[in-house]
């Protein structure tokens, strides 16, 4: 009997502690219930955060194509600058091979100014030659008259010789080698004249071809005058390509400029989008140490029933 | 302090603790037929010291595979064993104990170490067990035996885990972890459909995790379990990375050694280069401490398996042993502060 009601006391007892500590039951059930709805969220937080992580991921990536895109553009820029900087040594070679070839033809110029002197020259020679060989003509002529009037004297002395007889024989013959002589002379001066003809045609022909050839040598001065144009407008134009280049360069130093404000502006971005990645970093770190966390709440709240149960 | 590791590969108590004399704490590692018999026998031996056991392997320049092994820290150490039992429900009935024996032994971080044995739920244990230590930022270091139950004081206690403190009384202690795996590419998932009771990842990024962990690797259904040892998952924790193995396939989900919780953040491991990683381990303890009393180890199964397959674990021991006394547990996880981890190895430096 005495047992009964302790038992029944017991009993009471038991079921006015369960119902005293329901409610702390209830509390753990409503926490773990907390706890699981909490976790779901953090699987879905850590879910996007990896999704934002990935497409910056992606941004940072077509940020770094695009700033490599525009270092290639300056890489280029400065290639375009290079070669245009060749415009400056190819215009010096120019200069400097047009200098050459000028000294060329001053020296050209110069070779058949001195032809052209020469040319005069020999047209005085030649006109020294004409009246020489004139005043020998007339020598010549001279020689002959005597020759003639030596011709007359011996038919002459011939005919006297003859009137003088056997007396005369003698000096008739010397008269025959006088004629004989005086023939000979004119022969000679005849052959003398022949040659002079020979030598002053000669010396007309020689007098003409110096006239052409002067003539061809004046206009061989006026190209080489023309040449001295033509080397000015290729001096001036390759000055043009040295003007090109300095256009070049200026339009190349300003897209450079812009190019680098450019690229000074994305690094200062990068360095944005690095703080962003590292904040998205250290949020995922955190991310995973809640989980920890999460796993010693889970663990801790799990024995809480047991332990009220018991 | 010092460090007596002795050991009988054919399971004679009385062999392994020969010359053993004035222990301060002992931690015995015993085979699942001699258990109880070891413990009987050791607290006939050693009445009134503190210990510890558990079922499982034990080594320092060998390996005892079936037999049984003691290792017993004296001179200069102070220490405290004790459990907290139904650990598969609550650990945290017993919490009191573990702060009383912190109170006694005036632990701090400095000097004590907790190591722990656990007959299992090693997760929810070492959650509660940590809810005492960070109040004092007592290290952790500890291991999980085999068949669900542990001894401490010469009692056997099914669903327990043991725990003993040991106050370095001649110098500093600290706790390592050494990670021989590396992360595999740019995977990075969050679990969901977990069961962390059955310790199930159900899915990676919303696909089920069988077949995100095959079409990255490549690998048959059969092949998955033997594939962990190479490449198994790593739970992110801010900068420390916990190993999870893979013990099954369950349908479309995959069944781990270790609990894994919705929203934690995985990635997939490779192994690294062990042997470097193994000696540089040993280069920061030489940094740390040059000068070193005892290190105690606990290894976990897989690595003495993956050791021996690659014909390394004798080296292994080999250079362990350069830091001095070295001998350890081959547990079937480790504890390393409030993390459990698996394939990794965790320490103890006495200094």
């Amino acid at each position: 009997m005495l047992f009964r009601k302790e038992h029944k006391q017991t009993d009471k007892k038991r079921e006015r502690q369960e119902k005293d500590l329901y409610p702390v039951l209830y509390v753990t059930d409503s926490l773990k219930h907390y706890h699981t709805d909490l976790v779901q969220k953090e699987v879905a937080s850590l879910w996007e955060l990896s999704l934002v992580g990935s497409s910056f991921n992606s941004v940072l990536g077509e940020a770094e194509q695009f700033q490599q895109k525009l270092e290639d553009l300056g890489a280029n820029f400065f290639s375009v600058h290079e070669v245009s900087e060749q415009f400056v040594t190819v215009r010096d070679d120019i200069s400097h091979s047009v200098e050459q070839a000028q000294d060329e033809v001053e020296t050209l110029k110069n070779s058949s100014l001195e032809v052209e002197s020469h040319f005069s020259e020999m047209g005085t020679t030649f006109a020294e030659l004409r009246d020489s060989v004139e005043q020998i003509k007339q020598r010549m002529s001279r020689i002959v008259s005597i020759a003639d009037q030596t011709n007359i004297l011996a038919i002459n002395a011939s005919i006297e010789a003859a009137r003088a007889g056997e007396k005369g024989k003698g000096f008739a013959v010397v008269a025959t080698e006088v004629k004989k002589l005086a023939d000979e002379i004119k022969d000679l001066a005849a052959e003398v004249d022949s040659g002079l003809k020979d030598v002053e045609q000669g010396a007309n022909n020689l007098s003409d071809k110096i006239d052409t050839s002067k003539e061809a040598l004046g206009q061989s001065l006026d190209k080489v005058q023309e040449t001295y144009e033509m080397f000015d407008k290729i001096s001036q134009a390759a000055e043009g390509a040295t003007l090109v280049h300095s256009q070049i360069s200026e339009v190349i130093g300003s897209s450079r400029s812009a190019l680098e404000t450019l690229c000074g502006f994305f690094d200062k971005i990068k360095e944005q989008y690095q703080e962003v990645v590292k904040h998205i970093g250290r949020a995922s770190r955190l991310g995973t140490t809640k989980s920890a966390m999460f796993e010693d709440i889970d663990n801790l709240l799990s024995q809480i029933s047991p332990i009220i149960k018991e | 302090m010092k460090q007596f590791f002795g050991m009988s590969q054919r399971g004679d108590l009385r062999e392994a603790v020969r010359g053993l004399n004035n222990p301060q704490l002992i931690m015995l590692m015993s085979n699942s037929s001699q258990f109880e018999k070891h413990v009987r026998e050791l607290e006939e031996l050693y009445p009134q010291v503190p210990s510890i056991g558990c079922i499982g392997m034990c080594y320092d320049t060998n390996v005892a595979e079936n037999g049984v092994g003691i290792v017993a820290f004296l001179d200069g150490v102070k220490a405290a064993a004790n459990v907290l039992e139904q650990v598969s429900v609550m650990p945290i009935k017993y919490i009191r104990r573990l702060e009383d024996d912190l109170q006694a032994l005036g632990a701090s971080r400095e000097d004590t170490i907790c190591i722990d044995f656990c007959a299992g739920n090693d997760a929810c244990v070492l959650t509660t067990i940590h809810t005492a230590l960070r109040r004092r930022e007592i290290s952790l270091v500890g291991g999980t035996g085999d068949a669900g139950k542990v001894s401490a004081n010469g009692k056997i206690y099914p669903d327990s885990v043991a725990y003993a403190l040991v106050k370095n009384q001649g110098g500093r202690i600290k706790a390592y972890k050494e990670n021989i795996y590396q992360k595999m590419g740019n995977y990075q998932f969050i679990a969901s459909n977990t069961d962390k009771a059955r310790y199930i990842m159900g899915a990676l990024n919303g696909k089920p995790a069988k077949q995100v962990y095959q079409d990255i690797l490549h690998v048959t259904e059969k092949q998955i379990l033997t594939q962990t040892f190479k490449n198994p998952f790593g739970k992110i924790n801010g900068d420390e990375t916990c190993i999870i193995s893979i013990k099954d396939v369950q349908g479309s989900a995959l069944a781990c050694f270790r609990q894994v919780n919705d929203s934690d953040v995985l990635v997939l491991l490779e192994l690294a280069d062990y042997k470097k990683v193994v000696k540089e381990t040993i280069q920061k303890i030489h940094k740390d401490f040059p000068k070193r009393s005892a290190v105690f180890s606990v290894n976990c199964l897989f690595r003495y398996k993956l050791f021996s397959e690659n014909g390394y674990m004798q080296e292994y021991l080999k250079e362990m042993s350069t830091l001095g006394p070295h001998a350890g547990l081959v547990g079937y996880g480790e504890h390393y502060n409030n993390q459990f981890v698996n394939q990794s190895m965790t320490c103890v430096v006495f200094e």
